[in-house]
């Protein structure tokens, strides 16, 4: 998994019957202290995430595992909502 | 699978049901010597394996939700291994 933020929504009318009624978000991958990183990645939302939000991104096949996402085309699910990440001082 | 050593902890309250009690590590990929090697990234821990501190191996792909009871769950890393010792 990988940290991103959440700077945008995607509308769209038309897509795959499995894409109904699921959120996709513009996310944007930034390391663990939140430093942008050049990388976007257009995710489906699984936990109500918004723009803004700094979350965990999960790719590829793995992204499927949710029910939310099941069988859906899909690649990237936003799978939680980071509060915080605490790095161990020594290993800064 | 990888070797690599826990660096922190994620803290998220809001996440998917399948994640639900399970520890998020941050993980520094490292070589055989303990040099590292890349970016940190994030790491279920669903048995709670590894400390801050320690070095673990990590399964990566959709391999990684084997880890999980379910055998269900979105990750693409996830901690199976404390290392003792690489002889």
């Amino acid at each position: 998994m990988i940290f991103a933020k959440v700077i945008g929504t995607i509308v769209s009318t038309q897509k795959d019957e499995n894409l109904k009624g699921k959120k996709l978000l513009l996310c944007k991958e930034v390391t663990h202290d939140g430093k942008p990183l050049n990388t976007y990645h257009v995710a489906v939302d699984a936990v109500q995430a918004g723009e803004g939000n700094f979350v965990l991104l999960t790719y590829g096949s793995s992204s499927r595992m949710t029910e939310v996402t099941k069988d859906a085309p899909i690649d990237a699910v936003v799978s939680a909502i980071i509060d915080d990440v605490e790095i161990e001082e020594s290993f800064k | 699978m990888k070797v690599g050593r826990v660096i922190g902890v994620v803290w998220a309250s809001k996440k998917v049901k399948e994640l639900n009690g399970c520890r998020l590590s941050v993980v520094q990929p490292i070589s055989t010597n303990g040099a590292n090697v890349g970016n940190p990234l994030v790491v279920a821990d669903p048995h709670s394996i590894g400390a801050v501190g320690n070095k673990i191996i990590y399964v990566t792909s959709t391999d990684a939700a084997q880890a999980f009871d379910t055998g269900v769950a979105p990750v693409n890393a996830s901690v199976v291994q404390l290392v003792d010792e690489i002889a």
